[in-house]
């Protein structure tokens, strides 16, 4: 009997301590409502912030190259109230930190019974996270530094502060410590994260990037470093994922059944590489990392050695022999490119993809606002109205007989008198992921497609023209629509089948661009270049020769009367396209996903 | 004698009166906003010389700058355009925006602009050469990127050029008070929303807050408007549709002047 009680009693205990562990997403979502000193009722999400706080980042002088991301939970020891250990809520929190990439947000607000104070929030962290630098500095002066800034300089966020800062006390006594300046007494055991004030970044908090196997990883031994002083810690179990299991590990420690979840985390690319990863995780308590990670570049070497075509590029003849500009010799090197123009046969003609309706329909709504730019043309022998200008000239002309009489004026649908010539850069880097199931080349060819659509309702003249290469021997020149061909189905199915394949030798094609520009009679000639990186090759060309013979070809083409624009999704762009371009005629998009509506958005920007 | 006030920030006025003593014609590039028309006037004062301002637009004809015939109870008569009155008169021409004119349109200033400085008039046969107090200056806002407008070069290339920005901060801060009388406190912390608005990109805003919108927001404060209110009326309405981004103009305000509740 009695060693029945006890039996039953180190059960409990036990299954408590489990519990405490690992009840992750087993546990009763009643009990966790009860526990939750959260107002998800009047929460605010990032998703729905995500945009305005990017511009108000960089409203405060934020580096603009840094992404928004929403962080994981992260682990920091606390005392708990009773309630919360049975939920096995509270004890891992959404700490607000940054790296050198991005920004880091928990996925919702909810301290806050007040919408428009959870609202707040996010903009302050935002603030915070602009002037508070951790980098080697100690986590709660820098805080508390930036919290005095940020309450000076706005009145508006000293009046958030001092709300919040009241409210939180009250609901968290733990986080009594909030203006206190003592810090032992802050770094006691009630390190309950302050939800006002910014963390370190895992990498610098706890070098998870290295995947040791590190039970603990917060408790270095021996460093005086504050930042480990708050116990923060990340359970990081690193699993053999040699075994592809389904995701789902069915374990039967001594007591109780229990099961975690794996998911495969990015780290060392980027944290939130996968959302929906993070959001499934967000409610474990363990996230296991595995070592695998989605590995672009894998991939790519792997389509180095090409792979076979179903689509045929027919080669149209034996392909031109092209100048090259070498910059060391300071003279063109003659016929050395060979060009080989080409076009895919046995294409299937397809229709618009379903997926590209809605934006088309959205891009409508603006082209219909540029259709309605009438022009007024005066000086004709007749039209609509009587053009009085005209008329009393020659009221007054000395010799009548030697006017040309022509005295009416008609407004008449804007002919744009372009000609557009869109080239796009299909090198083997446009094989690189935008998201796991979207690579770059998917995005120009649905670009093209939206593109092409558009112009084609603005009745603007257009070619469209892709192209690759192997160093000078071979610059594939891909023919998808040029410009006496009308736009249909069959364009369509040639973007559709075009492949991201060798290396950009972007001098020579432009150069072939602009030879192909400059037949068409149209006054505007516009060369609208779509890239996803610098001009390399195996060859030379990978470096200033390129560079330079790229400029040259750039510089040849605005000779011809021809107005070169370049869209790139390169964020090091900057370095090298003012060289190339101009400072006014280049855009850098930084998310490729919104390459089809912004292509199309510039083109229309750049003619209105 | 100075009526308009106009803070320099820094050489232009010297180098327009330089350019005003030698017959050089001069281009002003700078956002809009920024005290381009404001400097122009005052160096029309200064130099005693009346300004000729035309604002340009696509539909401007070489007949609006040069001039036209007109009817009345005797018949037809000519009549000069602003281009051709101050160069028969003397004065500064000043043509506003000279990049949304059609560029058949600016062509008729190229023997203006240079060492001829004649202006032919085909229509009456008339060859006019400019009074020695006849100045060109145009304007334009190089922001824009647009493939269909833009200045010809052998049109840029007759020019003195001056390129204006936003003036400093300390400058832009006693622009404000003097323009609209507010008190220092707030002109710096329109000038520190300024500031910030101003670290935006192209594709956030497609241009900044400039001071002119600065000094309304002032205005309607001295008038007696709730600062809040005044800057949503006059700087974040004005700046930008999308809802996005008025949302965060709106926060950057109510952090700076808080609602009043």
């Amino acid at each position: 009997m009695d060693s029945k009680v006890s039996r039953l009693f180190s059960w409990s205990k036990v299954f408590l301590e489990d519990m405490d562990e690992k009840v992750g997403i087993f546990a009763d979502s009643y009990l966790r409502k009860k526990a939750s000193r959260l107002h998800e009722e009047s929460g605010v999400s990032f998703e729905s912030k995500e945009k305005s706080l990017k511009i108000f980042y960089h409203l405060l002088g934020g580096d603009k190259a840094k992404e928004l991301h929403i962080t994981d939970k992260r682990f920091i020891e606390t005392s708990r109230t009773l309630l919360e250990k049975f939920s096995g809520k509270g004890k891992s929190f959404f700490l607000t930190w940054q790296d050198e990439k991005a920004l880091y947000f928990p996925a919702t607000l909810a301290y806050f019974n007040d919408k428009e104070l959870n609202d707040m929030h996010y903009y302050w962290l935002c603030g915070m996270l602009s002037k508070v630098n951790l980098q080697g500095n100690d986590i709660i002066t820098e805080n508390i530094k930036a919290t005095a800034f940020l309450t000076n300089k706005y009145a508006g966020f000293k009046n958030f502060y001092n709300k919040a800062k009241y409210l939180l006390v009250q609901n968290y006594p733990e986080l009594s410590y909030i203006d206190s300046l003592n810090t032992e007494a802050l770094l006691d055991d009630k390190s309950y994260p302050n939800p006002l004030w910014i963390y370190p970044s895992i990498a610098t908090n706890a070098k998870l990037l290295n995947f040791n196997d590190e039970e603990e990883m917060g408790r270095q031994d021996g460093k005086e470093d504050k930042t480990e002083e708050l116990k923060m810690k990340k359970k990081s179990n690193q699993i053999d994922d040699e075994k592809e299991t389904d995701g789902l590990l069915l374990f039967l420690p001594e007591s109780l059944m229990s099961f975690m979840e794996q998911v495969n985390v990015d780290r060392q690319e980027n944290d939130s590489f996968d959302e929906d990863a993070l959001y499934n995780a967000r409610d474990l308590d363990e996230i296991t990392l595995g070592k695998k990670d989605a590995n672009l570049s894998s991939r790519v070497k792997m389509d180095l050695d090409i792979s076979s075509r179903d689509v045929e590029d027919y080669p149209l003849g034996n392909g031109f022999l092209r100048d090259e500009w070498d910059y060391k010799k300071d003279m063109y090197l003659k016929k050395y490119v060979r060009i080989y123009p080409q076009v895919a046969i046995n294409v299937e003609p397809i229709a618009l993809p379903k997926r590209l309706n809605k934006m088309m329909k959205r891009i409508q709504s603006e082209l219909d606002l540029m259709e309605l730019d009438r022009l007024k043309i005066d000086n004709l022998p007749y039209g609509d109205e009587i053009n009085f200008d005209a008329w009393i000239e020659y009221r007054g002309h000395q010799n009548k007989s030697n006017h040309p009489q022509r005295f009416f004026q008609s407004f008449e649908k804007k002919t744009r008198d372009m000609s557009t010539l869109l080239l796009a850069d299909i090198s083997l880097s446009t094989e690189a992921g935008v998201t796991q199931d979207i690579r770059v080349i998917d995005m120009i060819k649905d670009s093209l497609m939206v593109f092409s659509e558009s112009l084609n309702r603005l009745e603007d003249s257009f070619g469209i023209y892709a192209f690759s290469s192997i160093k000078n021997k071979k610059v594939n020149f891909h023919i998808v629509k040029n410009f006496k061909e009308k736009y249909g189905d069959l364009v369509r199915g040639r973007i559709d089948v075009l492949k991201p394949g060798y290396y950009t030798r972007l001098g020579s094609a432009v150069r072939e661009s602009g030879k192909i520009l400059q037949k068409e009679q149209s006054q505007n000639r516009l060369l609208l270049i779509l890239s996803d990186g610098k001009p390399n090759d195996t060859d030379r060309y990978d470096g200033r020769y390129g560079i330079e013979d790229t400029k040259k070809a750039i510089d040849e083409v605005r000779q011809m009367g021809i107005t070169p624009f370049c869209i790139t999704i390169d964020v090091e762009a900057r370095e090298y396209l003012p060289y190339l371009f101009g400072r006014n005629s280049y855009t850098v998009i930084r998310d490729a996903k919104k390459l089809p509506k912004v292509l199309t958005e510039i083109y229309m920007n750049l003619t209105k | 004698m100075s009526h308009s006030y106009y803070l320099p920030q820094a050489n232009e006025v010297e180098l327009f009166e330089a350019a005003a003593g030698m017959n050089l014609p001069v281009l002003i590039k700078g956002p809009t906003g920024c005290g381009k028309t404001r400097f122009i006037e005052t160096m029309g004062e200064r130099l005693g010389r009346e300004v000729y301002t035309v604002v340009c637009h696509d539909d401007l004809s070489a007949a609006d700058l040069v001039g036209r015939h007109l009817i009345d109870e005797n018949g037809t008569y000519w009549q000069d355009g602003p281009l051709t009155k101050a160069v028969r008169n003397g004065g500064i021409c000043y043509l506003d925006e000279i990049i949304e004119a059609r560029k058949d349109t600016t062509v008729v200033l190229h023997s203006l602009a240079d060492y001829r400085r004649v202006l032919p008039i085909d229509r009456t046969g008339e060859l006019i050469e400019a009074h020695p107090d006849f100045m060109l200056v145009v304007s334009y806002n190089p922001g824009y990127q647009n493939v269909l407008k833009g200045m010809k070069p052998s049109t840029k290339q007759r020019f003195i050029s001056l390129s204006f920005t936003y003036p400093k901060p300390d400058i832009e801060k006693e622009v404000i008070i003097k323009e609209s009388g507010v008190d220092e406190p707030t002109a710096q912390k329109l000038v520190n929303i300024a500031g910030e608005i101003r670290q935006l990109s192209d594709s956030d805003i497609q241009e900044a807050v400039s001071t002119r919108l600065l000094i309304y927001a002032a205005k309607l404060m001295v008038k007696g408007f709730d600062p809040y209110e005044a800057c949503m009326h006059s700087i974040v309405e004005s700046l930008s549709d999308e809802e996005d981004v008025l949302e965060v103009l709106q926060k950057l305000i109510s952090l700076h002047f808080t609602k009043a509740e």
